[in-house]
């Protein structure tokens, strides 16, 4: 399993498809799926971390860094230190960014 | 005789270029999202530069993680209650054979109580101690003999969802015109090729084992797999056409499928993939996804054949055999 802690709040399915029917070669179907992925976590850090006090940057990148899998501890760290909306903010988030990558590959090329 | 005017664009493939753009576009957005993050914060870039940590790597880290956690034993997804809570694997297998013995007509019921007992509640990488258990249940109930780590190769996780994949091109110009469907809902064709290519050069050289691999494939994700990229072209070969059974922890179905395709992809929530025959097989032609357990088939002699594992003709009320 290859689990990051926001996957839950966000839903590619669409996005997956619409890069098979695109993809020529394995290779590039690939090379999409994970350039969609450093989109979104690129994204996602940079919600965290413009709404977490400069001061826990680097104790939030030591968790990450350390199990960036794990929802319950990292959204229990940011639920302390952000408040507990920080999950439906993150998810709002990422899902504006679905919404653009599917209109960008879906539109007129 | 003049020389025909130079053309180019009917010699242009438009696939192609439709690929090259839409590749070009997501790098162009990868690398505003990049900027956007280390303009605003240099210092995380600097600490992830020194923890080695490349954010286009990130899920291979993850995997990495996340199997160092369950080789420990460290069990970082569940609490410690859930551990303790669990039956011992001697436990298991003692309650099965009690259970061969007073209703050897019900396996699924048992297949399906004893997962019940091993399995966690959402689907996550399982410890050994539990794919063990589970390879000794498989081994007895359903009649086939796995292992989830065989000739040291390991899957992510074990325990995931299944995802419903399209029929595969088996050679060049195969389609849904000659090629078998499944009776009702069935998926079509997939665009591109699998990870391993066309099946055969040609439609001549297909033969029926080939046919039956792509009528029973199985899609894992050995592109995270944390040593994938270092451990080639040993991983490519090793996995091209393993044979996996995929139980449906739901209802009990199981069924023996040849891996040819890589994906899909994690951020969709999946871990696993089947054709339109296993997951027609596995929960009905309705069935899109669900959750399963794969495990590689302990089959030197290649004696296992691929499709449905047939253990049980007997449904139980309320879990049909063949629908989810």
């Amino acid at each position: 399993m290859s689990k990051l802690f926001f996957d839950h709040l966000i839903s590619l399915d669409e996005v997956a498809a619409e890069i098979k029917k695109s993809a020529k070669t394995t290779e590039e179907r690939e090379e999409m799926w994970s350039l969609i992925d450093e989109i979104i976590t690129h994204k996602a850090l940079d919600v965290i971390l413009g709404r977490l006090e400069r001061h826990h940057h680097e104790e939030f990148l030591e968790i990450f860094h350390k199990c960036p899998h794990d929802e319950v501890i990292i959204f229990g760290f940011l639920k302390e230190k952000v408040g507990e909306n920080i999950e439906e903010i993150l998810k709002q988030e990422l899902g504006g960014v679905a919404f653009d990558l599917l209109k960008e590959i879906k539109g007129p090329r | 005789m003049g020389k025909d005017p130079a053309r180019t664009t009917d010699l242009v493939n438009k696939k192609r270029v439709e690929s090259e753009f839409l590749r070009n576009k997501l790098k162009l957005k990868s690398l505003e999202a990049k900027q956007s993050l280390f303009g605003a914060y240099p210092h995380v870039e600097k600490y992830l530069a020194e923890k080695g940590l490349d954010l286009s790597k990130l899920r291979e880290h993850s995997a990495k993680v996340i199997t160092t956690g369950a080789l420990t034993g460290t069990l970082l997804f569940a609490p410690p209650m859930m551990v303790k809570d669990l039956p011992s694997p001697k436990e298991i297998v003692k309650s099965i054979a009690d259970w061969e013995t007073a209703s050897p007509e019900a396996p699924q019921k048992l297949l399906l109580d004893s997962l019940k007992e091993v399995l966690p509640a959402g689907t996550r990488p399982l410890d050994r101690s539990q794919e063990k258990t589970l390879e000794q249940i498989f081994d007895r109930v359903v009649g086939v003999k796995t292992k989830a780590a065989l000739e040291g190769e390991h899957l992510n996780t074990t325990y995931g969802y299944i995802g419903a994949e399209q029929h595969l091109m088996r050679y060049p110009g195969d389609t849904m015109k000659t090629h078998p469907k499944v009776a009702q809902d069935d998926e079509g064709m997939a665009p591109g090729r699998g990870a391993w290519g066309y099946f055969a050069p040609s439609k001549t050289q297909l033969s029926d084992n080939l046919v039956e691999t792509e009528k029973w494939y199985a899609v894992v994700q050995t592109l995270y797999l944390p040593d994938w990229s270092r451990r080639q072209p040993y991983l490519r070969d090793w996995y091209k056409y393993r044979k996996v059974l995929i139980v449906n922890t739901t209802n009990g179905n199981a069924v023996v499928a040849a891996v040819a395709d890589s994906g899909p992809a994690a951020f969709t929530g999946k871990s696993f993939g089947g054709s339109p025959e296993v997951m027609n097989y596995l929960g009905g032609p309705r069935y899109k996804k669900g959750p399963v357990v794969v495990f590689f088939v302990d089959d030197p002699e290649n004696r296992v054949k691929l499709g449905p594992v047939d253990y049980n003709n007997v449904n139980i009320p309320g879990v049909a055999l063949t629908q989810v």
